[in-house]
């Protein structure tokens, strides 16, 4: 084994744990509720901020200038991307909007939809 | 460049565009942007220690242009090229320091930067740092997915030198 070698090892073990570490403490959610606010960006514009809670269920289409939309649906207070005619569909898949570090992403649209913290702040919120 | 030369390296990129097309049919393990097995990468590591440097890169070029065009996925195209070409550039610095016998470790550092890259060109489309959520999510499969074609191209290394003795 070679200086080189190790050194790559040593690094590519050091990234692997790191990213376990934070992988591990990003999906348990923090927050014992779900945050409230929920913003839909485009391009990095904010197309909608939602307040979950009082938003009433329904479906609407987001149209992507260059081609493209997505179906968000709002149901019970959650979120999740009912339909969309991109390839992979992966927006669909994510399912719900569930944590504050993964937003749900459709690249091929360019469309986030993630928790917010505008608004009014909840005292156990910095609980964790 | 040699004819037979050529003709390899167009095999090789044919080789990697059908175990691309066949990958396209695997269902999503997890649902995230971006996690792929990347099995037609067996080739571009293959090539990087087989090939040089030019040639390598005109495969895995000809490769993701090629494949973006089967899977009929332009907005890819961008992820797809900023990620081999971190990956690229580095596993053919790497291949200099890292031994034949270590091919798997090139690979998974090669996984690393093409996930390093894809991110990095989607935060740049997007305008938006909210990708880089996953990423040490993409990491983790990456190290998984790169340490697996590594195996593989070492693998088929092993057995094309005995072939030839």
């Amino acid at each position: 084994m070679t200086k080189g070698i190790k050194i790559c090892l040593v690094a590519v073990l050091t990234i692997l744990v790191i990213s376990a570490v934070m992988t591990a403490i990003m999906i348990e959610p923090k927050k014992v509720e779900a945050p409230q606010y929920v913003e839909i960006v485009q391009d990095n514009k904010i197309l909608y901020r939602i307040d979950i809670r009082q938003e009433k269920d329904r479906t609407f289409r987001i149209e992507y200038p260059d081609g493209g939309w997505n179906d968000i649906t709002i149901e019970n207070s959650r979120i999740f991307v009912s339909d969309a005619d991109c390839p992979d569909k992966t927006c669909i898949k994510s399912g719900e909007l569930k944590n504050e570090h993964f937003p749900i992403i459709c690249l091929p649209h360019r469309l986030v939809i993630r928790f917010s913290e505008q608004g009014e702040r909840n005292e156990n919120k910095t609980t964790d | 460049m040699k004819t037979k030369r050529l003709t390899e390296l167009s095999l090789l990129t044919g080789l990697a565009l059908i175990i691309f097309v066949v990958e396209l049919r695997f269902p999503d393990i997890i649902p995230v942007p971006g996690v792929k097995l990347g099995l037609a990468n067996i080739i571009t590591v293959y090539a990087v220690y087989k090939y040089k440097a030019a040639e390598a890169f005109l495969l895995v070029l000809a490769r993701v242009i090629l494949g973006t065009l089967f899977a009929s996925t332009f907005s890819a195209l961008i992820y797809s090229l900023s990620g081999a070409a971190f990956c690229l550039a580095g596993m053919l610095l790497l291949h200099r320091i890292i031994p034949l016998c270590w091919m798997w470790l090139c690979s998974i550092i090669g996984a690393i930067l093409h996930n390093t890259g894809q991110i990095a060109a989607a935060a740049v489309v997007m305008k938006s740092f909210a990708v880089f959520a996953y990423y040490p999510l993409l990491i983790i499969a990456g190290c998984i997915a790169g340490a697996f074609t590594g195996v593989c191209a070492q693998l088929v290394i092993k057995k094309t030198k005995e072939k030839r003795g």
